[in-house]
Parts: structure tokens; C-alpha cells; sequence
């Protein structure tokens, strides 16, 4: 199996600068110093890595955006908030190789001229936030980050800063407001983050996986990077395979892996062999496959999107014959409605409605045309909206009811009878952060909804 | 109202900081922590301490998960009910502990002791179903294992 970023992880000692240093530590962070930082740009653009937090977007060329006038603050920041459920493999490589991670951001930074970056983590890190910070502290004595790192004259201050427990956080205009001490209200673009971001300056935002990629990029050069994988997906990819499978865990894949074999293999098949019933390749925001579908599929952007669906974040789940589809279907979608953050109309609203629509069709109080509504509604939210946080909603929404439909159709009511019961639950459903009240009613699921027990 | 160590984390923050407004987090973050609350004081000391005004300080805090307006127990108990979770029996496991501990999802155990919280997707799903006490992460977890946490 390929081997990239996790050559180190099973070694504790790693998370040492002495042991880390061994292995070959700031190598790569050493050779971006001796370069032109418009070199280091093209270096990564040559080796055809993409955005490893699920949108796939080329590094290289996220970088190359960056045009900031003499004495104009760049930033560069590392979104470390991995709230996507099914997603853990940056907890997993911040935990167990943290140096590497400061090396991919210190190179990044380098390369886009920032002299401040800031770690973004998820409050629910805080735990990890304390490895990552022991080790920038190490970094800092040795003088390999800080000011005039490595006596190359370039300084570079690095600020770790952790979230207090909000999804947003995540998309990287919600990240920079978050960061600045705001709402996570995710801005328009554009402009963009390249243009007016942190602050409003020039600001790069990368996820954790893409920096660490970074780093070995510069190490090993961007040709050793590109022999790896496919044509369109280069270099390998963390994913973090979690629910019905016997090894729930964080394996490194080289792109192109088949699916199959590595959901046989690495984690380890279906638990209590039962059967494959489907697989959400890339976190709950993207449509999820029939085992029929998966079945030919390699991990790679381009089979994936042969396939109707995304890479995504890397973070697998894995369904069992076993699961009822329509139940799993709602935890999925009250997450959405929790975490959305009230900002835009189709999103608070149709969250909150895709919800409560389907805790109803589970209560046995459905109506007729509840999965035309269901889907309506998604379709309503679906580029309506100023982030992506809408459009992931509905994707598990529209794939769910599309692919595994008898399911769903078996909870509709036989005639149109009986129908009424839930209106008398109170007014329509509330999602979103816009107020304490609300928050507090979607922390303990009530949200007028019917009673849970009743599910 | 603020231990030493408390107040120094947040000077600091606001020292490396471009301005009092980035420190903010980081002061939300510090106050749950020492007060276990940010209720209507806490947010009036932290808008007097970071020359913000305290709608600013409460519209943020209301933001997020983690800052509540009412105390929590001494800890917080986070059951994840993510996605991978729940795929894992996390609906059961949580059932069993609200019994166990005889408290519902947000109450607190009659000794103070205890918060119970269901919180989404908490990026563990290695370990489902998944839980933390306070900053650490446990699991597997089984009903009669968190009950067994909360004697110690």
C-alpha cells in the first residue's frame, strides 16, 4: 500500500521534533526556503494535487490567485474543523504526525507570501490542539518556524485557534468569519478568499490533508508525487472508512484503489459478514451508491464522478443489509437542519423541513406526496444558497429516496386517511443558529416535532 | 471573576490579535471553561474586558455548541449521535445512559456532577459509538462503560 503521509503514524515518538527530524522532518519546508516562492507555487501546480477537504479544487492554483501589493498582509490558514460525519483522518494525522502538518503549512505560507497563519480546529480537538500545540512549540525553540526560520530570513508566526462547536465553521468563509470573532456566517462570492478573505486581505485557506501532501511534495519533488495515483488524481488519499465494517479506521489508499477491495481489505468487509447495502464515498454530503454502483468504482475525483457522486472528504460509510434506510436517512438530515447556520432562507427553512417531513413519514403520519415534497423542497434549497451547506443537504435526501425508494414508499399511508395528526404538533419546523431558544430546542430534538419516542 | 491563568489566556490572545474582536473566541472558549457558563454576567465581563458590546459578546456565544447559557455539571458528558454513530447503536447506548445516570438529554446528574449532551458528528467514528468526557475522547462505548466513567 502506498505509503505518503502515514509512513510515520505508528510510531508515539513521532510527535517528537528529535524523532520527526529523523524521519525527515522540514525537509521539504527547507527546499521551499531555497527556492523563489513563485517556484514553490509551480512546483505543487506540476504535481497535480487537489484540495484534499472535499472539493477537489487544484492547490497549485489556489495558491498562484494570491497577488498582494508590497506590505499587504497575506494569510494563510489551515482548516483543521473536520466536521463532516464519517470524517476523522485530520484528527488522525494532527494526533500522530503533527510536525508534518506544520511543515505543510509553513511551506504553504512561503509560497503565498503570508507571514501569519492560523490552525483552525474544531473545539472538539481541543485534546489534539495540545499535541499540535507542544509541537509548534518544539518547531519555534529549534527555530525552524518563527522568525528568520532556518536563518533564511523569512518569518512566519503561526496561531493555533479552536472553534467552540459549530459545522460552518468548516466552509472556509464561515472559517475567516469565525476567525475573526463573528458568526460563522459564510460570505458571498465574490470576491474571494484570494482577494478579500481573513481580514479582508489576500488569504488562502487549505485543508490539513493538502498541506501534509504539500510537504512531501516539496520533499520528494512533484514528479515522485505525480507516479502516484491516476491521470486526474494524483498522489494518495487518507480515508477514513467508519459504520458497518469490521476495521473502522484511517487507511492511506494510492488514488485509483478499487472500493471494493479496499472495503474488503483494509477495513476489513462488511461487519458480521453481513451484506453490502451501500456506500457514502466521501462524507454525508455526497450522494451515497448502491453496493450495485460501488462495485465497479475506484477511489479517485474521477470515478467517483463517473458514478454521479464525490471523493469528497475521503470519509466513508459503510451500510449494512441491515440498516433501515429511512431511519438513517433523518439522522442525516437533522444534522443538516442543526447545523445550518440560519444565514439564507432555503437552507434554515428546508433543513429544518426535510427533517420534520421525514420524522413524520418514520411516525407513521405521512402523507401521500411526502417524498415528492421531500424532494421539492431539497430542489428549492439547491443553488439557492451562499455556501455549499445547502447543497449538501440535499444530497443524501434526493440519493437516499432515489436509490433505495420502496423503502421510503412503505412508510407512506396506504389511502389518504389520517393524514392531519401532525399538524396538531404545533407550527412547521425551525432550524438554524438565529436564536438561543431554537438551539436549545434542536440540542434536545424537540423542535415541535413529534415526540422521538415515537420513532 | 476569572482565575489568573484564565485572565492570561485571553490577554494573550487579545495580544496577538489584531484586534480585541479576534480574541473573542478564545475568551468564550476560557469563561465556559472556569465558569462551566457565559450567561448574562460572564458575557458583561467579557464585553467589559475586550471593550465589546455585550450584544456582540452574546450574538457570537449564542453561535455556538460549546457556550451555554446555563451552567453545565462539574463535566460534560457528549454522546455522538453522528451519522457513523448511529449506525453503530448510538440511539441505544444513549437510552440506557439517561436511564443510568436518571437524567435527560441536557440535564445534569442531582450530584452536579454530569451534563448529558447528544452532540453531532464528533469526528471519532473509529470509535462508535463515539463519546467524550469533557476534551477526551472514549470508545467504543457501552451504556454500563459511561455509567462506570461517572463513579470515578
Amino acid at each position: 500500500m502506498a505509503q505518503l503521509l502515514t509512513r510515520n503514524v505508528l510510531d508515539p515518538a513521532q510527535r517528537e521534533l528529535q524523532t520527526a527530524l529523523r524521519s525527515g522532518a522540514y525537509l521539504g519546508f527547507k527546499q521551499a526556503l531555497s527556492l523563489p516562492a513563485h517556484e514553490v507555487v509551480a512546483e505543487i501546480e506540476a504535481s497535480g494535487l487537489r484540495g484534499r477537504g472535499g472539493a477537489g479544487f487544484p492547490t497549485g492554483r489556489k495558491w498562484s490567485f494570491i497577488h498582494a501589493a508590497l506590505d499587504q498582509p497575506v494569510y494563510l490558514l489551515c482548516n483543521a474543523d473536520e466536521s463532516e460525519p464519517g470524517t476523522f483522518k485530520d484528527h488522525y494525522l494532527i494526533e500522530r504526525d503533527p510536525h508534518l502538518v506544520l511543515e505543510g503549512v509553513a511551506i504553504a505560507a512561503y509560497a503565498i507570501g503570508a507571514h501569519q497563519a492560523y490552525i483552525y480546529m474544531r473545539g472538539e480537538y481541543a485534546s489534539i490542539a495540545e499535541t499540535l500545540a507542544r509541537a509548534l512549540g518544539e518547531a519555534l525553540d529549534a527555530q525552524i518556524v518563527g522568525p528568520n526560520c532556518m536563518n533564511s530570513g523569512y518569518d512566519l508566526r503561526i496561531t493555533i485557534q479552536l472553534g467552540a462547536g459549530a459545522y460552518i465553521c468548516g466552509e472556509e468563509t464561515g472559517l475567516i468569519q469565525s476567525l475573526e470573532g463573528r458568526r460563522a456566517y459564510p460570505r458571498v462570492r465574490p470576491p474571494f478568499p484570494a482577494v478579500h478573505g481573513f481580514l479582508q486581505e489576500p488569504t488562502v485557506v487549505n485543508n490539513v490533508e493538502t498541506l501534509a501532501c504539500a510537504a512531501r511534495i516539496m520533499a520528494e519533488g512533484a514528479e515522485a508525487f505525480k507516479d502516484l495515483g491516476t491521470k486526474q488524481s494524483a498522489g494518495t488519499k487518507l480515508i477514513s472508512v467508519s459504520g458497518a465494517v469490521e476495521r473502522p479506521g484511517v487507511y492511506e489508499v494510492e488514488m485509483g484503489h478499487p472500493l471494493m477491495e479496499f472495503l474488503a481489505h483494509e477495513a476489513g468487509g462488511v461487519r458480521r459478514g453481513r451484506g453490502l447495502k451501500g456506500v457514502i464515498p466521501g462524507g454525508t454530503s455526497v450522494p451515497i451508491l448502491t453496493a450495485e454502483e460501488a462495485a465497479p468504482l475506484t477511489i479517485d475525483y474521477e470515478s467517483m464522478q463517473s458514478a454521479g457522486t464525490m471523493l469528497g472528504s475521503g470519509g466513508m460509510i459503510v451500510f449494512d443489509e441491515d440498516t433501515r434506510m429511512p431511519h438513517a436517512l433523518l439522522r442525516i438530515a437533522e444534522f443538516y437542519a442543526h447545523e445550518s447556520c440560519g444565514e439564507c432562507t432555503p437552507c434554515r427553512e428546508g433543513t429544518g423541513w426535510m427533517a420534520w417531513v421525514l420524522r413524520r413519514l418514520l411516525a407513521g403520519e405521512g402523507r401521500p406526496d411526502d417524498l415528492e415534497l421531500l424532494l421539492r423542497v431539497g430542489d428549492n434549497i439547491e443553488g439557492r444558497t451562499i455556501c455549499g451547506l445547502g447543497d449538501a443537504s440535499v444530497q443524501p435526501v434526493r440519493s437516499f429516496i432515489q436509490k433505495f425508494r420502496p423503502e421510503f414508499e412503505a412508510l407512506l399511508p396506504k389511502e389518504e386517511q389520517g393524514t392531519l395528526a401532525w399538524q396538531s404538533h404545533g407550527h412547521g419546523p425551525r432550524s438554524g443558529r438565529f436564536g438561543s431558544p431554537a438551539k436549545e430546542a434542536m440540542r434536545s430534538q424537540a423542535v415541535d416535532g413529534p415526540p422521538t419516542a415515537a420513532l | 471573576m476569572l482565575s489568573k491563568e484564565a485572565l492570561r489566556e485571553i490577554e494573550a490572545a487579545r495580544a496577538e490579535e489584531e484586534s480585541a474582536r479576534h480574541a473573542l473566541l478564545t475568551a468564550l472558549r476560557t469563561v465556559q471553561r472556569e465558569r462551566r457558563q457565559v450567561g448574562p454576567e460572564e458575557i458583561a465581563y467579557i464585553a467589559d474586558l475586550l471593550g465589546l458590546s455585550p450584544a456582540v459578546v452574546q450574538g457570537v456565544a449564542r453561535f455556538y455548541d460549546q457556550i451555554t447559557e446555563t451552567p453545565t455539571g462539574q463535566h460534560v458528558l457528549s454522546l455522538c449521535r453522528g451519522i457513523s454513530c448511529y449506525l453503530c447503536g448510538a440511539d441505544d447506548v444513549a437510552a440506557e445512559v439517561r436511564q443510568l445516570l436518571g437524567v435527560e438529554t441536557g440535564g445534569t446528574t442531582a450530584d452536579g456532577q454530569f451534563t448529558l449532551r447528544l452532540v453531532e458528528c464528533v469526528g471519532a467514528c473509529d470509535r462508535a459509538p463515539a463519546a467524550m468526557v469533557d476534551d477526551r475522547f472514549v470508545g467504543p462505548v457501552q451504556a454500563d462503560t459511561i455509567h462506570a466513567l461517572t463513579k470515578l
